[in-house]
This record gives C-alpha cells, sequence and structure tokens, in this order.
C-alpha cells in the first residue's frame, strides 16, 4: 500500500515535470500554420455585411412590387374595379353584354312561344 | 483590435479572424497551437505525427471560423476533441498498415549516460515511453487530465463520454503508468528512501 502510494506520488511529480516542460512548436509549424490560416481567410466571402438576416417570402413580394405604398394602390385599385363590375355607371356599357351575354327578354324570338306549341302537338 | 490581445476572448478572436483581422489569426496560433501540439505529442509520441495533426486541426479551426457561434462551445475544447479524433484516425491508419504505433514507444535515447538518466529528461522520456504503452483511450484521458489539466466534465466533453467513464479511464491509466515505471525506479534515481 506505501509503495502503490509512493510510486503514484511520484507519478504526480512526473506529470508536474512534464507540465513544466511542454513540448516547444516548432516555428516551421507555427508558419505553415499561420500560412494555411492566410489562405482560408482569403476564400471567405467579404466581411459579412450582405449577411441580411433572411426574409420571409410575402415580404419579398411587397419589396418585390414598392412596398407598403403600393399595396395601398394596388388594394384601392381592386376594390374599385369590383365596384364597377358590380354596379356599373350609366355611362359605362354593361360588362354582361360586352362579354356576350344577353337579357334573356330580348334573347328569346318573338315566335319562339308559337314554336313550342307546335313541337310539343308533333309529339303526341 | 482596440483592447491588448490577452484581453480578448479565443471566441472574439476566431470572430475577428472571420472577418478578415490577419493579427487574430497570428495570436490564436499562439495560444492554441502549444497546447494543441502539446497534447498531439503525448498521446501521439511521434513528433512527426504531432506536427500533422497539429497543422491540421488548426486548418479545421480556420475554415470553421466563418461558422463558429460565440458562447456556444469554447474554442480550445472544440480544437482539443478535433486533435483527439485526427489521433485516432491517424492511429487506426497505422494499424491498417500493420504498424501498432501503441507498441512501439519512442525508445529512450541511448546516447544518455547513466548518470543523465538520473536527470529529469530521462525521467520525461520514461514517462512518455510508459504512456505510449497505455490503450489509446485512457492516454487521451490521462493527458488531458494530468499534463493538460482539464476537467473531467471538460474532458468528457472532449472524449464524447461520460464523466464517470473518464474518472475510470484515468484512475486506470494512472496506475498502469505507476507500474510500468516501478520497473525503471532504480534505472530513474528514485531512491527507496
Amino acid at each position: 500500500m506505501a509503495d502503490t502510494d509512493k510510486a503514484l506520488q511520484e507519478l504526480d511529480d512526473l506529470f508536474a515535470a512534464a507540465r513544466r516542460e511542454p513540448p516547444a512548436v516548432p516555428h516551421h509549424l507555427n508558419a505553415a500554420i499561420l500560412a494555411d490560416a492566410a489562405r482560408a481567410q482569403a476564400g471567405f466571402p467579404a466581411a459579412a455585411p450582405a449577411r441580411a438576416a433572411r426574409q420571409p417570402l410575402w415580404r419579398q413580394l411587397i419589396e418585390a412590387i414598392g412596398g407598403w405604398p403600393a399595396i395601398g394602390g394596388f388594394a384601392a385599385a381592386s376594390a374599385a374595379g369590383l365596384w364597377i363590375g358590380m354596379a356599373p355607371p350609366s355611362f359605362v356599357p354593361d360588362p354582361l353584354a360586352l362579354a356576350g351575354y344577353e337579357d334573356s327578354s330580348t334573347a328569346l324570338p318573338d315566335d319562339s312561344y308559337d314554336m313550342a306549341v307546335m313541337l310539343s302537338g308533333d309529339l303526341q | 483590435m482596440s483592447a491588448t490581445a490577452e484581453e480578448v476572448s479565443d471566441d472574439a478572436l476566431l470572430v475577428l479572424y472571420a472577418n478578415g483581422d490577419g493579427r487574430a489569426a497570428a495570436e490564436l496560433t499562439a495560444r492554441l497551437s502549444p497546447r494543441v501540439f502539446g497534447v498531439a505529442m503525448r498521446v501521439m509520441g511521434i513528433r512527426a505525427e504531432a506536427e500533422d495533426v497539429t497543422q491540421e486541426a488548426m486548418l479545421r479551426l480556420w475554415k470553421m471560423a466563418p461558422e463558429w457561434r460565440p458562447g456556444e462551445a469554447q474554442v480550445f475544447t472544440w480544437l482539443y476533441r478535433v486533435a483527439m479524433n485526427l489521433c485516432i484516425d491517424r492511429k487506426r491508419r497505422a494499424r491498417g498498415g500493420h504498424v501498432d504505433l501503441d507498441a512501439v514507444p519512442e525508445p529512450p535515447d541511448p546516447a544518455r549516460s547513466a548518470a543523465e538518466a538520473l536527470q529529469e529528461g530521462a525521467r520525461l522520456d520514461a514517462l512518455q515511453a510508459a504512456l505510449m504503452q497505455l490503450p489509446e483511450r485512457q492516454r487521451q484521458a490521462v493527458v488531458l487530465r494530468h499534463l493538460e489539466e482539464l476537467s473531467n466534465p471538460e474532458i468528457a466533453g472532449i472524449m464524447d463520454i461520460s464523466v464517470e467513464a473518464v474518472e475510470s479511464l484515468t484512475a486506470r491509466g494512472k496506475r498502469a503508468l505507476a507500474a510500468a515505471l516501478a520497473g525503471r525506479r532504480e534505472e530513474l534515481g528514485y531512491s527507496d528512501g
């Protein structure tokens, strides 16, 4: 037991001596490390100002069309378009007529009722 | 850098380096390369191998610098971990080539006289030779604990094992070292008194 304690104490002394004499780094190694550092640094992107925080897609879209003022104009124009579509002023042509749809009261031929009666008689 | 170099943390120096400061690399090299080289030398036992490990570990540090997140880990702990893994890789490769470096400790310098063998240098050579006889993980743990004076939690982080495993490795390693050196007490000038 005493021998073991003594051996461990001698080992601790040896560790302390080894700590006092750490292996010296050769100059050529430090030079190589610094050369590596310079090479690696040259490959880095230029000092990070371009690293703006990543923006969500909706914000990128808003900025692409001109920001919030543009969004306001866009909303006003959309609302006006909808209103004109639903209740066109008198001086604006009827959009339904322009699209080729006609009022049923004018679209039916005058003799359409007679034609229907004649056809139903044939069927009987 | 406005503050003196000693006041700047490794963390901050690494960020400065990533932002293009050349002096930061010099300061980090001066601080860290002796530590990495020391531990690599103790673990590998061969100077050329230790130099390669040190250079490679530092290169990985430089390359990783732009992604470093300050405050998340300590630079030297990260570096020790890289260096230890590089040591393990090299040992494995060497064993693949049928050379077990663990089994080939650096021989004591034959040019030393009997009188010189009593000197501290010879004892340190003996310590290194005994270290090289330990299993790899024991040697790493003993070197980090007793030569680098890291705490057990730090070593656990570096070696990716539990604190209890570190304690076990260092205790067994120390006993094995003491036993290996006991047979050379007389040669190394230790008296029985």
